[in-house]
């Protein structure tokens, strides 16, 4: 029988002394496994908020909002010039125009009602009486993919039902119609409609899920400015920023560049206020991690200096038969990587059961003290029209990026999913290791200083 | 041959200096049986670990057939202990969670002892002394006093050291059985070939070695 074998048998020896510490162990590292899970499934959270909300800058024409106030567009060259500014990747603009009964053949879906009267004159509704057809909105883009899958187009939801999108350079008369206005004016892929007088095609057809986003027209951005004699002009556009942390940086750029001619806004200092709970939680998590480590590190180091010190006589008769430092230091240490083994395999199952519920418990307590601000909350690309031509409320089936712009953001952000992954596996083996060297670094020191002669004279 | 040369040590304690053993010179041959007589504090136990190489002395020369003990690094010594002494302790010292036969190969593993004769090695030894197969399997805390003694004769001889130190090998057992460890530590002896040393102030377990030495204050004198 060699010293690790001694060892893994020593660690059996005092049955509750074991279990007691098995035990301890196991708790300490259940405790940094679901905080590790907590902190992981916090971090993608952040990351997944910020990869979908918080790196867009919205760019409107100053004075111009919601379909209302005055100002003056936009040019195309304005816009394009805005994907020179550093950390820009991609600037997605629009033409927002309105086709009253006299300019086009087609019939809106939805009336005027209460509020277009009172909204009538100036925005984006119809007027006149309660029962009568609002205008249609006719929307021109450079990024019908990104209006189709969420994006520039308000609701950002819309999913093609039938048909294709546009491409962002076509300047065709062609169009991607929304579910309610193709129905009530009978469109198919392949149909067509009269606006501007000119013959529009019908090439696909979306469904945005909101009432008003699916009442709108989608057509290529060259071409609404060309039908609606709009040569160069643009009623709003979102500047995507490569990183949320470079948002800031870019709104200053781009104000710098357009003056007063615009309104930059961005939703960053929303979306961080919105995280702050969860940075909160992060940070929390990361300091228990740590400290449950130290903590399950310094129980193994008492429990195996007290074992040392109870065995001091046989470390002596074991020295005296002539055993070696090493030999009796490796005797401990596999004693002591016995109860860490042991403890990190039942705290690791421990840690996957308990995860979720702590990791909720957590941001729930976190998100409860947040501030987050009710009501709707300026959206990145349109929660008032991405653009300023018209009121398009964010849709119920929207994505995290949706919801977002609601007060109820907190409830969106707690909902984390902790997952057991293999880094989780090798944090688990590493702290093991950490905690069984910690554990045993004083003990050996305490070894080697054992004389035999010193213990066996106190016979 | 066991060849001791004006040994001293000395000790430093609250009270001052004290001299634990001075001046010792003696020479013991192979088979032979020594008894060294004191009382408590007299220096016996202090010179059992200079000779065990537990302790190192402060002058004086150990020369074991030939070798020079004082000139030994921590590694020989560690290799002298494990090869070249067996220990005999008054409390027996067993391993309390081995069995009687682990913690006979328990020597013969610091001994480098080849791992496959272990066994047949141990139960040998534990035969020597009179331990069947179903005690050899026990846990010290299930044999007696004296089997337990018997084990750790086992164990100080299992390696064929050329010393065995005895330090009250019978203190802690009744006169009978007392009697019967130290007519077995004669016995081992003899078979073995290895100079033993007992310390004990039992003038009965004395009398029965082949000479007997007294050391009083640290100073070791022939009985005739």
């Amino acid at each position: 029988m060699n010293a690790l074998r001694r060892g893994v048998r020593n660690a059996f020896r005092n049955a509750t002394r074991s279990v007691g510490v098995i035990v301890i162990l196991a708790v300490a590292i259940a405790l940094s496994i679901s905080m590790l899970a907590a902190r992981d499934a916090v971090n993608n959270k952040i990351s997944s908020v910020r990869s979908s909300t918080g790196n867009t800058i919205t760019v409107s024409p100053a004075g111009f909002f919601g379909g209302q106030g005055g100002g003056t567009a936009l040019t195309t060259t304005q816009i394009t010039v805005l994907l020179n500014i550093a950390n820009v990747t991609a600037v997605q603009a629009q033409l927002s125009e309105r086709l009253s009964s006299t300019q086009t053949n087609l019939t809106s879906p939805t009336t005027a009602g209460s509020l277009g009267q009172q909204f009538g004159g100036g925005g984006g509704f119809g007027g006149g009486s309660t029962t009568a057809a609002v205008a249609i909105r006719v929307i021109g883009t450079n990024s019908p993919g990104n209006s189709l899958v969420g994006g520039a187009n308000g609701g950002g939801t819309e999913k093609l039902t039938s048909g294709t999108a546009f491409s962002p350079t076509s300047s065709s008369d062609v169009a991607v119609v929304g579910t309610t206005l193709a129905t009530k004016n009978n469109l198919k892929v392949g149909s067509t409609f009269t606006a501007w007088g000119k013959t529009i095609t019908v090439v696909g057809i979306y469904d945005a899920g909101s009432t008003f986003a699916d009442a709108e027209v989608l057509m290529p951005l060259a071409t609404v400015q060309k039908l609606a004699a709009a040569t160069n002009e643009i009623t709003g556009a979102s500047v995507v920023v490569n990183n949320v942390n470079n948002v800031s940086g870019a709104v200053t750029a781009i104000t710098k560049k357009l003056g007063t001619a615009a309104d930059v806004t961005s939703t960053q200092a929303t979306v961080q206020a919105q995280l702050a709970p969860l940075n909160t939680v992060k940070t929390i998590s990361t300091y228990t991690l740590f400290g449950a480590v130290v903590a399950a590190g310094l129980i193994l180091l008492l429990s195996m200096l007290m074992i040392v010190r109870e065995r001091r006589r046989e470390i002596g008769v074991l020295k005296a038969l002539g055993a070696t430092n090493r030999s009796v230091v490796s005797q401990f240490v596999a004693e002591s990587t016995t109860f860490t083994v042991l403890g990190a395999i039942v705290g690791f199952v421990i840690g996957l059961l308990v995860s979720s519920p702590i990791t909720s418990a957590l941001v729930s307590a976190e998100g409860g003290s947040s501030s987050a601000p009710g009501g709707f909350v300026r959206g990145a690309a349109g929660g008032f029209g991405g653009g300023g031509s018209g009121f398009t409320p964010p849709t119920g089936a929207a994505a995290a990026a949706g919801r977002l712009r609601f007060g109820g953001i907190s409830n969106t952000i707690t909902q984390l999913h902790t997952t057991a992954s293999w880094s989780t596996l090798v944090f688990a083996l590493v702290a093991a290791i950490v905690i069984a060297g910690l554990g045993s670094t004083v003990a050996a020191a305490t070894i080697t200083r054992i004389r035999p002669a010193e213990v066996l004279r106190s016979e | 041959m066991l060849n001791v040369e004006k040994l001293n040590k000395t000790f430093k304690t609250e009270g001052g200096e004290v001299h634990a053993v001075r001046d010792v010179t003696f020479q013991a041959a192979d088979g032979e049986v020594v008894a060294i007589i004191g009382a408590s504090g007299s220096g016996k136990s202090t010179l059992l670990s200079l000779l065990g190489l537990l302790d190192a002395p402060d002058t004086g020369s150990i020369d074991m057939n030939g070798t020079q003990l004082g000139n030994l690094d921590a590694g020989g010594r560690t290799k002298y202990r494990s090869r070249q002494v067996g220990f005999v302790f008054q409390a027996f010292n067993l391993i309390p969670n081995l069995s009687a036969k682990e913690n006979v190969k328990l020597a013969l593993e610091f001994a480098s002892w080849p791992r496959t004769e272990r066994d047949t090695r141990a139960e040998e030894m534990l035969a020597m002394v009179g331990l069947d197969g179903t005690k050899a399997d026990r846990r010290p805390s299930k044999l007696s006093g004296g089997e337990q003694q018997r084990v750790a004769i086992a164990r100080a001889f299992s390696a064929q050291p050329q010393l065995i130190l005895a330090d009250e090998p019978t203190g802690s057992l009744d006169k009978a059985t007392g009697q019967k460890i130290v007519q077995l530590l004669r016995e081992a002896a003899n078979t073995q070939h290895t100079t033993v040393l007992v310390v004990t102030h039992d003038e009965k377990v004395a009398k029965q070695a082949d000479r007997r030495l007294e050391i009083e204050d640290g100073v070791l004198t022939e009985i005739a």
